[in-house]
């Protein structure tokens, strides 16, 4: 998978780096800033309150 | 570092059919067992490949792992799908320890802005009018809480409502309880662990330790009720503490079990679905004691134990005072009055 990501990568090695660089701060932001917060009231340990 | 593949005869041991490996055809074999291996250790190059290999000279039969490595093998179609089995696998394990950050240290960042702004817009409102009893809209802070014990600026706002988005700011009070200083119980809940983690250190406190409810015109004083082991001797042990003055067992002598507040202790573990731990009279129903015999209490609640939802932390403490907010001069001041500074 990622081999292959690799190879679509365009440019010299250089600039595949970057790329990547890129794609994986690019899916660390969504997963912090979308998808944990959609998750995370799903999920059942922060729960604090009695009821 | 020769590009060069030398291409040894296929003879001997090597299959026809395999294409020789790059120039490292001495490797000796890892398998000695099982299909043909791929890197099949060569017979001595011919005179013609030796040049071409010397580099890896030191490694002859017998030798060890090169530095360099043969260049891998195009997997077949069941070897790229293990392959790529592994790596969603390794994803997976770095996205969960990815949600772990973001549960421990970011939701931490998301909620001190939260919480920031609250404090703000609530010290505003302070500012302006000084109205007695607060306007209790969802999800708004209308209280702030402060615990001497964990520090001179431990404060959070606490906000009506216990719902995610009211939890996520700071602390919230349970919706239908009693309100500061007032008799009956007033019940905040609040995070153990991210999203600022108010009450990450609620099991530090001991009895009689202080805590503060700060509202637009007046400090109330809490302090907590003493724990299980401590109710049998109190009057006579710590109960005479200084620090302890105002803070009784709430056990009535005379009655059976010690009355209404017999379940009462400082700190209590119960169950998530244990919801009379916030009852005007905790753990009893609401009818045991009429309004104006109940205890003024504070009561919070976190999960427990840290890091798990099973259980909850319950931490109940008795108004012991109430100081009106033109009698200090600001919470700095009303440390040094209660002998917290």
């Amino acid at each position: 998978m990622y081999a292959w990501i690799w190879r679509k990568l365009p440019g010299p090695f250089a600039a595949k780096l970057t790329i990547s660089v890129v794609l994986v701060l690019g899916v660390i932001a969504l997963l912090m800033f979308v998808v944990f917060p959609w998750l995370e009231p799903r999920l059942w340990f922060n729960e604090v309150a009695v009821n | 570092m020769p590009q060069r593949r030398p291409v040894p005869p296929p003879r001997g041991p090597v299959p026809p059919h395999q294409p020789p490996r790059g120039p490292q055809g001495q490797l000796p074999p890892r398998r000695p067992q099982g299909p043909p291996p791929r890197r099949y250790a060569a017979p001595p190059p011919p005179p013609g490949a030796a040049e071409e290999t010397v580099i890896l000279a030191p490694v002859g039969k017998g030798g060890t792992a090169t530095e360099e490595k043969p260049a891998p093998a195009p997997l077949g179609k069941g070897g790229v799908a293990i392959r790529t089995a592994g790596e969603v696998l390794i994803t997976l394990g770095l996205v969960v320890l990815l949600f772990m950050v973001y549960e421990l240290y970011v939701t931490d960042l998301f909620s001190a802005g939260k919480q920031s702004e609250a404090s703000d817009q609530l010290d505003g409102e302070w500012s302006h009018d000084r109205t007695l009893h607060p306007e209790l809209i969802d999800g708004k802070a209308f209280a702030r809480i402060h615990i001497p014990t964990f520090g001179v600026d431990y404060n959070f706002t606490i906000q009506e409502g216990t719902d995610d988005a009211a939890l996520e700011v700071g602390p919230g009070h349970y919706k239908g309880t009693a309100l500061p200083g007032e008799p009956g119980n007033f019940a905040v809940a609040g995070h153990r662990v991210g999203k600022g983690a108010p009450f990450n250190d609620l099991d530090n406190l001991s009895s009689c330790d202080q805590i503060v409810i700060e509202t637009s015109a007046d400090f109330y004083i809490y302090k907590v009720l003493p724990y299980d082991d401590e109710i049998e001797n109190w009057a006579g042990g710590k109960g005479a503490d200084p620090k302890c003055k105002g803070v009784s067992t709430l056990r009535d002598a005379n009655a059976e079990e010690g009355g209404a507040y017999s379940a009462t202790f400082g700190r209590k573990v119960v169950l998530p679905s244990q919801g009379t731990a916030v009852n005007p009279v905790p753990y009893k129903d609401a009818d045991v004691l009429p309004k104006a015999q109940q205890a003024a209490l504070l009561t919070l609640t976190t999960c427990h134990p840290q890091f798990s939802a099973r259980e909850r932390l319950i931490i109940t403490s008795v108004l012991t005072q109430q100081v009106p907010k033109n009698q200090v001069k600001d919470y700095g001041d009303l440390l040094s009055k209660i002998g917290e500074a």
